[in-house]
């Protein structure tokens, strides 16, 4: 634990993960949503008998096999990202982070993919229930995959369920219950799998929005708008509910991200008055917005549901912070002495009064003198300690910015769908082009909002890679910066190769819609609908 | 049989449900509104496109094409 990694490469794979991340995220929230989205199609044609709907499900399911498998592509490789990049986090959480990334891989992944091909295959080999159950049986994986990656991201933002063995150097399972149902897992999954039915739902609105305005496929769009936006506008409410309690439980576990995605810099000991900040250009140096316009009373009711808490402020966080930087040395001084001596009782003894804030200690290692927290002397402890504490706080712009955004597009849906809905209720919907060109247009907001959701939720967590435990600068691996940028230049490459298949593939069968695909003669699609056959399996089917 | 059966499978998903809605009312509060509100949204969606048929047809026996 001595070693520090070279700083570049730190920031190099920090950029590498988050754009596999984030790529790998344009394709997921389509598939947590459209699956379910799918599902729901079925089901009413298997309620009421209508070919329509199951035509809906066929077509709207090849897109989303498209969808899928890019997905699974771009998914695969993260996982293996954590050995080679972040080995020192691997080892450090492994056996905590790496029971729910396997349970993942043997429960819910492999129930989706296997149940994905029943679903696309099975039409004319299942009865319409059986092969209902299957469409749910796809949906409930894609979602319960999302549910323990978002369990092992949970333990990242409020460890929970697991405590550092100075022993074994790492941390180790106290509690799997306290893993799987820790509030931040909780709050985020729920958030992330109605973030995707948004998404779903904005998907198959605009899709529909445009053949509608194009006069084209009118019964499957009509039906397609109406499923879309009653599904899209609970869910945003659902969203957006979520969103509100996965803040309210990060201003407890993570008050330094809260506060960056606010841009609180001083604490206002008027709660009742504070003012939220609708916009803001906050000044890390100086450590105030150079420009704000706040709207008061709206702060404290937003974030903690009263009135009278008051919000800790950057710069008190960053004081706040010092008493724990100093035991966090300590600690880490004593681990030093422990694991040169195992029989060392009062050094294990040290270590346990202060092993809560060992990470604080491991933070400060950039800052002491040749990075080397023995040097750490009275004379230089006030400028490591200004230091630590100051590299405690989230990158503050980007934070304010990236929550800003994600909240502005939620809204943005929120308003369309309602309209959307509202319209399509009364029958109205193509009297009114202009809602229809605003859903069309509109089709890019929910993977806008996702990014940045997912931006504001891992920048919000820096400078730890396990809030509180493990900094982002040891987690790294000791690669060479000629290896972590031609890896990175690759993946850019194969990532963006495969968002320009997606869009190719996606743009092609929506605008060829369900019917055109039939010419003359030709027999039909697999399941007898005007568009079961998969787009990625045409050609074997056409070879049998 | 097949009554017996079809009853023996209800109580089964029942005690299922109750065990399920126990454990997660207590430790997972939002697992738990998230099964009780996706069943949720899938329902009344569902019941929206039941909905647009019922209302297609009556617009059908009033000669209205354009929605």
């Amino acid at each position: 634990m001595d070693m520090i990694i070279n700083p570049t490469v730190v920031e190099l794979s920090r950029m590498q993960f988050a754009l596999t991340a984030l790529y790998h995220f344009l394709f997921v929230p389509l598939t947590l949503g459209l699956s379910f989205i799918l599902a729901t199609m079925e089901t009413v044609y298997v309620v009421t008998k209508r070919p329509i709907y199951k035509e809906m499900t066929q077509f709207w399911g090849k897109l989303f096999g498209i969808n899928f498998a890019l997905g699974v592509a771009t998914g695969l490789t993260m996982e293996f990202e954590f050995g080679t990049n972040w080995s020192m986090y691997s080892h450090f959480v492994g056996d905590i982070f790496g029971t729910p990334l396997a349970i993942e891989g043997l429960m819910a992944f492999f129930m989706e993919s296997t149940f994905v091909g029943v679903m696309f295959f099975g039409w004319d080999r299942l009865s319409p229930k059986a092969h209902l159950v299957v469409t749910y049986l796809v949906a409930l994986g894609s979602n319960l995959s999302a549910l323990w990656i978002l369990i092992a991201n949970g333990f990242m933002q409020d460890p929970r369920g697991g405590t550092f063995d100075p022993n074994t150097m790492r941390m180790q399972f106290t509690s799997f219950i306290g893993l799987i149902f820790n509030p931040d897992a909780q709050a985020k999954f729920v958030h992330t799998s109605i973030a995707g039915f948004v998404t779903g739902s904005m998907f198959v609105m605009a899709v529909s929005a445009y053949y509608l305005l194009n006069k084209k496929h009118r019964d499957l769009a009509l039906r397609s708008f109406r499923i879309a936006s009653i599904f899209g506008v609970i869910s945003s409410v659902g969203v957006i509910t979520l969103g509100d309690a996965l803040g309210y439980i990060d201003a407890h576990a993570q008050p330094t991200k809260l506060a960056a995605m606010e841009a609180i810099w001083k604490t206002d000991t008027h709660p009742v008055s504070a003012a939220w900040n609708l916009i803001a250009i906050p000044d890390r140096q100086a450590q105030k917005n150079v420009f704000e316009i706040g709207i008061p009373y709206i702060l404290t009711p937003l974030l903690t549901h009263t009135e009278t808490t008051v919000i800790p402020g950057i710069i008190d966080l960053e004081q706040q912070a010092k008493p724990k930087i100093e035991n966090g040395i300590k600690a880490m001084l004593a681990l030093k002495a422990y694991n040169a001596n195992h029989s060392d009782t009062s050094a294990l003894a040290t270590f346990k009064q202060y092993e809560n804030d060992m990470g604080y200690g491991f933070l400060a290692k950039q800052f002491a003198p040749d990075q080397d927290l023995a040097k750490v002397n009275q004379a230089n402890l006030p400028s490591v300690l200004d230091k630590t504490a100051n590299a405690t706080i989230p990158n503050v712009w980007v934070e304010f910015w990236a929550f800003r955004i994600m909240v502005a597009a939620g809204f943005a849906m929120l308003v369309l769908f309602a309209f959307a809905a509202y319209y399509s209720l009364k029958n109205q919907v193509e009297r009114h082009p202009l809602l229809l060109k605003v859903a069309l247009w509109s089709i890019s907001l929910p993977w806008i909002a996702c990014e940045f959701g997912w931006i504001t939720a891992e920048n919000g967590r820096q400078p730890w890679t396990v809030y509180g435990w493990l900094p982002t600068f040891v987690s790294a691996s000791s690669h060479s910066v000629a290896y972590m940028v031609f890896s990175l230049i690759g993946f850019a490459i194969l990532y963006s190769s495969f968002i320009i298949a997606e869009l190719y593939l996606m743009f092609k069968y929506a605008r060829l819609g369900p019917q055109e695909e039939h010419h003359g003669d030709a027999a039909p699609a697999a399941g007898g609908g005007l568009a079961g056959k998969p787009a990625f399996a045409k050609a074997s089917l056409d070879r049998q | 049989m097949k009554n017996l059966l079809t009853f023996v499978s209800a109580a089964v998903i029942l005690g299922l449900a109750l065990f399920l809605s126990v454990i997660l009312g207590d430790y997972g509060p939002w697992y738990f509104a998230w099964l009780i509100g996706t069943t949720m949204i899938i329902l009344i969606s569902a019941a929206g496109a039941a909905m647009f048929d019922s209302q297609d047809e009556e617009l059908s026996q009033q000669g209205v094409s354009k929605r």
